[in-house]
């Protein structure tokens, strides 16, 4: 294969989703491994949100939230803070090759209060669950804490309910068909081509030589943020959206992103047992009303939004405005929920165990169980998919 | 540059828009072409890339070319 076609084929081309989720369900698992924790941010953008406030000169340190998650060092010094600098690395360099940075501003002001309100909604409720689509969800599910599941459950809820709001004549721009007789000619910056190209290259490369030489001194820390990398490239270059696998199942019926999310989930579970079997141990979360609040509130958020913590984070760096605003929302959200979080949590989470399912029903009952839900997880997207369709057509033949 | 062969009856110009509103506002679109007439979508919401192809396909209909060589990304489908 020539340089070209590879280029082309691997580094401009988007990716498949099914197996880019899946590799990201594998080096997740890995992560864990390598790591001792489960791939996340929505817990550092709260952290972030804390070192805002302490340059304010608020003294969070006495704050329960920060005490639960730790505000230790600075994001530099922490697995969580690294990875996510590898995130954006990963991300802006794959948006870079591909020429598909550029400044996207919203078009309309709803839009932009939808951004903001949205990723407040979903920063909070977030981090109530202790974890966003990653840590309650696509890596909190094969953790084995039962809180995951709830908040997955939730979060579809949520969705819908978010769904039938976004698509409010309120937040709908009339477009206009136009008659025409032409393709539109595309400017695609042929001239900015290149230079980001090559940009985008300069940033991997020394990023990459930059995790290196960390990983020579700080192991977990070097891993941590080359992991990261790996995982930005995936989430951009195949456009890898949790809301759209919620969201887009009551919207237009399509399931490909669920179904790519459960397999990926299925092959991080085993990875991260594997692991527990060795002596690890999984993170495990309050089974409690914060669960499903948050899965609600968060689901309902990431809809309103257009995109969850890790959906914002490689549109932001391909220049789209409306999602600076979502992760600006999310950090201030997530802070709130910090600042409220000593009155709520003994209502809604600390006096609720913390439910590992390889303790309740033993390592292979609750593999088997994990498994099981994920098979029943998957037989319902089926089903919807099959009930959705067949809902269409006989709309259609009425209306025929 | 590369330009595309296929002539569009209508054009859908959904520049600026994020996700989910491009693919809604196609679906919304097709059924007003008679069969036989080609959309041409104009999209910046690199999302779009995993749902207007599948869903117009989903939905019935065939799509003839997508061209994705940078940040704007044009989608011609056929009722």
């Amino acid at each position: 294969m020539s340089w070209y076609n590879f280029k082309y084929q691997y580094l401009v081309r988007f990716w498949l989703p099914v197996p880019a989720v899946i590799a990201a369900g594998i080096l997740s698992a890995f992560y864990f491994g390598v790591t001792g924790t489960f791939w996340a941010v929505t817990g550092e953008f709260t952290r972030w949100g804390g070192h805002i406030l302490q340059w304010l000169g608020l003294d969070v340190s006495h704050w329960g939230y920060f005490q639960v998650i730790g505000l230790q060092g600075s994001p530099l010094t922490r697995i969580d803070g690294v990875m996510i600098l590898g995130m954006f690395a990963g991300c802006f360099s794959a948006a870079l090759w591909a020429n598909n940075v550029k400044l996207r501003l919203p078009q309309h002001r709803i839009r932009v209060f939808q951004a903001i309100v949205g990723g407040i909604i979903a920063g909070f409720g977030a981090r109530l669950a202790m974890g966003c689509n990653l840590a309650a969800f696509f890596t909190g599910i094969p953790q084995f804490s039962l809180h995951a599941w709830f908040f997955a459950i939730a979060t579809a809820i949520g969705s819908l309910a978010g769904a039938k709001v976004s698509l409010l004549p309120v937040f709908r721009i009339p477009v206009q068909l136009q008659k025409v007789s032409a393709a539109q000619p595309l400017n695609q910056h042929a001239t900015r081509e290149r230079q980001h190209f090559c940009i985008g290259m300069l940033l991997f490369i020394a990023f990459v030589l930059w995790a290196a030489s960390k990983a020579l001194d700080e192991p977990k820390l070097g891993y941590a943020a080359l992991f990261g990398l790996a995982f930005g490239l995936i989430i951009e270059r195949a456009q890898v959206c949790f809301t759209s696998a919620f969201r887009d199942l009551w919207i237009t019926g399509r399931t490909q992103m669920a179904k790519a999310i459960i397999a990926g989930m299925a092959v991080g579970t085993i990875g991260v047992y594997s692991y527990v079997q060795l002596g690890m141990d999984s993170k495990i979360f309050w089974a409690g009303p914060n669960a499903v609040i948050g899965g609600l509130l968060f689901g309902f958020g990431i809809v309103l939004a257009g995109g969850c913590e890790t959906g914002w984070m490689y549109r932001a760096v391909e220049g789209q405005v409306h999602f600076w605003l979502v992760g600006l929302g999310n950090i201030i959200g997530s802070t709130l929920l910090a600042l409220v979080w000593d009155d709520l949590a003994p209502l809604l989470v600390v006096n609720f165990d913390k439910i590992n399912l390889l303790k309740t029903f033993g390592p292979q009952g609750g593999l088997l169980a994990t498994y099981i839900m994920l098979g029943v997880f998957l037989a319902l997207v089926l089903y919807w998919e099959k009930y959705f369709f067949a809902r269409k057509a006989r709309q259609a033949s009425q209306t025929a | 540059m590369k330009s595309t062969t296929i002539i569009p009856d209508f054009r859908l110009d959904m520049i600026g828009e994020p996700c989910p509103y491009p693919a809604v506002a196609t679906l919304e679109a097709m059924p007003q072409l008679r069969p036989g007439q080609i959309l041409e979508v104009i999209s910046d919401c690199p999302q779009s890339i995993n749902n207007i192809p599948i869903d117009a396909r989903n939905h019935g209909y065939e799509v003839l070319e997508i061209q994705q060589d940078g940040p704007t990304i044009r989608y011609l489908i056929r009722r």
